[in-house]
């Protein structure tokens, strides 16, 4: 036991000294805790890091789940951690900025060391193949006609999806309601079931589903490279781009070239043309946000989602 | 359904991994804290460098062999090893407690081994059909499930009906605590943070069932439980005669099982509540649920294993994980490339599908030797553990696998409080199962009004979601029947009573 | 069951407590639902609340009406509970300073002690001894190694 960390130490060493990229290492396997269920977003993009990882640095990822709490409970367990190097969690936003702004959880948005940014689901509207609604248009129209008797399911409450519905009906002067359903799996059910008219989701949801769900528009800068006939809000006259982000963050104990050792590994494995082919084809967005432009990003995005959450009246 | 992708399951390595599999996922499910969910995560980087079907064999038969091995706790210990035999613990520990532990343990096994089956088989021949059912249920048919499995309290307290609902209403409470699931509130924390995870539902069942009977075994001398004299090994033929006789039951809670595993809400131990609450509204007079009934063991037993198979349907035809452990089994086959659909099961000869279902027949098939196997010794180090080791033992495992659950300390200790208020409340009449049903039925209960209401009021048409749909009219009719059980009963009761007394 | 009346009388007076602690319950919940921004969040527990301190209230006025027959805490050692119950939650407050072995070893020498109701030899508490540490290494092997868990 004890020799085999050793070498893989080592491993991990002559690795380490040949990018040359820090003067921390890694010592044995890393857990990585994602604080939610498995099956989400953020369990099958840490699942699609785990061989890259594995291969690029010798060491195993070790995925666990620590749900509870919509990701509270293991966020606020994370500055507990021991920081050196071992250990690293999923952070996800909006969550970790709406979360402590509407009551104390436990944890703080400045408080939590991430790292890096790495990837987003884009919000977009979907509905299932046989729905009336053909585009876009069909679907404000209808809402016009009928306010508030359109139905539109997402993840939870004063999560991404809530806030691009309240964003979106403000933008285009419509009235839709909003059913939170417990996770995308359950909000996607709900609509091939008919149960709701659409459904506001990501752009991997489209990707999971294939023929029996139809984007109406996705909220990124440019048309995604899997779903290239489906128009971006933008491009409807919808000044709408963002979604759900997704990141790792480390114990705030971890000292400053672990942090940095760990940028400049999740940027190469993001740099990597075969991940990024990966999660393009299961209808992600890449992100790379390293350390260094952390802080800036963030800023935004706290501004951005916190004006969104005020005006919507889900915080204070 | 060739005969192609039936001999690429039958090859050695995949019969040896789902050999290995259904040994480890029994003694995984076993132990309470250790879940089907967390065995199949731990192992599913293994599973990159390997064939897509035989990793979904390997990950199928612990799954499959986990749910099973859920029974020992439970008829053991009185601690369902999974959440999905909690409904074994009803019948299953009075039947371990007056010395018929071997026979409860093999029926166990019987009837698991027949509901995989069933399970399976649905899987291999109905799938895209049976898909249907997932997409069938919206949020109202999952409010009046919820409201159904809650009228098994009903049945559970006969004699203390008011106690019943005091306790459900209590666990349907716990089950709020915490950041709420679909409304942006945190609920009943008090402002502090170790309940913002609000109660576990794996930790809640530890606490509330493992750590009332270690009070009580240390507080007095007595055997943990009692023996025959000249001990038996499992009692095979004679359990497997009990099983044929309740055919109908096996067949009735597996199809249930079937059907419950495919709504992606639901899972292993709302199917065996609602298998057992059925077996229980269908009794022959004289048999006495709660006090040691072989029949309750059969239809959740039955129903849990089936689930397995049921689960995989919306997996495999939709994408939608029917059940956790399925959620992270999809996620494997997304990492492998393998894009769930109906095309999966279209594609014909040598399909992944196809090998990976005969693979999971074969293991469900395995389970029958190995789980009597395993089964007879876990009877028999239990009966023969001496007290003062089995205690401590059990309180050790308790503490590792609630730790275990989300490697936090503060559940530990919530399990612990819970346990012992659990212990203090059933000695006066408030059983710990009320309390369980509302933990576990309350969430369910709570999304599916609020979605209903939602998606009602903005139609305009209240009544019309809550009461108008097929599927709510018929749950609505098995609640009230259920409801109405202790009546039934009660009369039927005093009817095979005049009869006796005018025969004898 | 030795002696019944006593018993009877303690089943009694603890069914009524708990009934009314039931109670405390429903209402603290019903309060702290005042607090809730979101009318999602009100409705359930609120009628959760409702129908646990309706049952209460009736089984306080049904057990007053008619005695109730429930078990009490019955014989037993009242010692052997409390140090079952106080040595595992000395191991979960012991957990994060001492390590997970040396912690779970508080519970598992408290529980052991608890539920020891033959003589103490020599011989049975080294057999004891052994395959207690036997047991606990194994599970923590198990958890730790084979399972990943970051146990303390």
């Amino acid at each position: 036991m004890l020799k085999s960390k050793f070498f893989k130490g080592l491993m991990a060493a002559a690795i380490m000294s040949v990018a040359g990229s820090a003067s921390a290492e890694l010592n044995g396997s890393v857990s990585y805790i994602i604080p939610f269920g498995p099956g989400g977003e953020s369990d099958i993009s840490a699942r699609l890091q785990q061989p890259f990882f594995k291969e690029k640095f010798g060491q195993d990822l070790i995925v666990s789940y620590q749900p509870g709490g919509g990701g509270a409970v293991g966020w606020a367990s994370l500055n507990g951690l021991n920081g050196d190097g071992q250990t690293i969690m999923g952070v996800n936003l909006p969550h970790i900025i709406i979360k402590p702004a509407q009551k104390e959880v436990g944890f703080t948005t400045e408080g939590l060391n991430t790292f890096h940014m790495f990837h987003y689901t884009p919000d977009a509207i979907v509905v299932a193949t046989d729905s009336p609604y053909q585009s876009l248009q069909d679907l404000i129209d209808d809402a016009r006609d009928n306010p508030g008797k359109v139905t539109l399911s997402g993840s939870g409450k004063a999560s991404a999806n809530h806030l691009a519905q309240i964003k979106f009906d403000k933008m285009a002067e419509i009235r839709t309601t909003y059913v939170p359903f417990k996770g995308t799996g359950a909000a996607v059910t709900a609509l091939l079931g008919n149960q709701v008219k659409a459904e506001w989701g990501y752009t991997t949801v489209g990707a999971q589903q294939g023929e029996a769900v139809r984007l109406l528009a996705v909220a990124m800068q440019e048309r995604h490279p899997l779903f290239p006939e489906v128009p971006t809000f933008k491009e409807l006259g919808f000044d709408m781009v963002g979604g759900a982000y997704r990141g790792i963050a480390l114990p705030d104990s971890a000292s400053d070239e672990t942090t940095q050792m760990w940028s400049d590994m999740i940027s190469e494995i993001n740099a990597d043309p075969a991940f990024r082919q990966k999660m393009l084809d299961g209808g992600f967005a890449m992100l790379d946000i390293d350390k260094a432009k952390m802080a800036d990003f963030m800023q935004k995005l706290t501004d951005e989602y916190l004006g969104d959450a005020r005006e919507a009246g889900l915080i204070d | 359904m060739d005969a192609g992708s039936f001999l690429s399951a039958l090859t050695p390595l995949n019969i040896a991994f789902a050999f290995f599999g259904v040994v480890a996922g029994t003694v995984i499910g076993s132990i309470p804290g250790l879940t089907a969910t967390m065995a199949v995560a731990v192992l599913v980087p293994i599973t990159f460098s390997m064939e897509p079907a035989s990793a979904l064999i390997l990950l199928g038969a612990i799954y499959t062999g986990a749910i099973y091995g859920g029974a020992y706790a439970a008829i053991l210990l009185n601690t369902p090893g999974t959440p999905s035999a909690i409904a074994t613990t009803f019948d299953g520990y009075p039947m371990a407690q007056r010395g018929e532990g071997d026979l409860a343990v093999a029926l166990a096994c019987f009837a698991s081994v027949f509901g995989g089956l069933v399970g399976a088989l649905a899987l291999l021949f109905l799938a895209p059909p049976l898909s249907r059912v997932a997409l069938a249920f919206g949020p109202v048919e999952y409010f009046w499930l919820a409201i159904f499995g809650l009228s098994l309290i009903a049945s559970l307290s006969t004699g203390n009906l008011l106690k019943g609902l005091a306790g459900g209403a209590f666990g349907l409470i716990l089950s709020t605590v915490g950041v709420a699931e679909i409304s942006a509130d945190i609920r009943l924390t008090f402002g502090s943070q170790t309940m913002i995870g609000g109660f576990g539902v794996v930790g809640a069942l530890i606490g509330l069932y493992c750590i009332p009977v270690l009070i009580d075994l240390a507080a007095t001398p007595d055997r943990h439980l009692s023996i025959e004299t000249g001990v038996q090994s499992v009692r095979v033929g004679e359990a497997a005669r009990v099983a044929m006789r309740s055919k109908f039951n096996l067949l009735r809670s597996s199809i249930i099982g079937t059907l419950v595993g495919i709504l992606p809400g639901a899972g292993g131990s709302v199917a065996g509540l609602v298998a057992y609450s059925e077996a229980r509204r269908s009794a022959r007079p004289e048999q006495r649920f709660g006090e040691g009934e072989p029949d309750g063991i059969i239809a959740t037993e039955a129903a849990n294993n089936a689930t397995v198979g049921g689960g995989f349907i919306p997996t495999l035809v939709l994408g939608i994980p029917g059940t956790p452990p399925d959620a992270v089994i999809l996620g494997a086959l997304l990492v492998q490339g393998v894009r769930t659909g109906p095309g999966l099961f279209q594609s014909g000869g040598g399909s992944i599908a196809y090998t990976f279902i005969y693979g999971l027949i074969i293991a469900t098939l395995l389970m029958l030797p190995v789980g009597l196997l395993i089964g007879r010794y876990a009877y028999k180090s239990i009966v023969a553990i001496p007290k003062a080791m089995l205690v401590p033992s059990v309180g050790f495992m308790t503490l590792i696998g609630t730790f275990a659950i989300r490697n936090s300390v503060s559940d530990v200790i919530i399990m612990i409080g819970l346990g012992v208020f659990g212990w203090v409340v059933s000695r006066f009449g408030f059983a710990a199962s009320p309390i369980v049903l509302g933990l576990i039925l309350g969430p369910i209960a709570e999304q599916g009004f609020v979605q209903t209401w939602i998606i009602g009021s903005a139609t305009e048409n209240l009544p019309g979601m809550f009461f108008g749909r097929p599927i709510s009219q018929a749950i609505v009719a098995f609640t009230l029947l259920s409801l109405m059980y202790p009546v039934f009963a009660a009369r039927r009761r005093r009817r095979a009573g005049v009869d006796r007394g005018a025969g004898s | 069951m030795s002696n019944k009346v006593e018993n009877d009388t303690g089943g009694q007076l603890g069914s009524l407590i708990v009934s009314a602690v039931f109670v405390i319950v429903g209402v603290v919940t019903l309060y702290d639902s005042l607090s809730y921004s979101d009318i999602d969040s009100k409705v359930f527990p609120r009628a959760a609340a409702i129908v646990l301190i309706v049952c209460s209230m009736l089984s306080i006025v049904g057990s007053l009406l008619r005695p109730v027959r429930e078990p009490g805490f019955g014989r037993g050692a009242w010692w052997r509970r409390i140090l079952l119950v106080v040595s595992m939650l000395a191991a979960c407050l012991a957990m994060p300073q001492l390590g997970f072995l040396p912690a779970g070893f508080i519970a598992f020498g408290g529980t052991l002690m608890a539920s020891m109701h033959d003589r103490w030899t020599i011989q049975a508490a080294a057999v004891f001894l052994t395959s207690s540490i036997l047991i606990m290494v194994g599970f923590y092997s198990l958890f730790r190694f084979v399972l990943n868990v970051p146990l303390p």
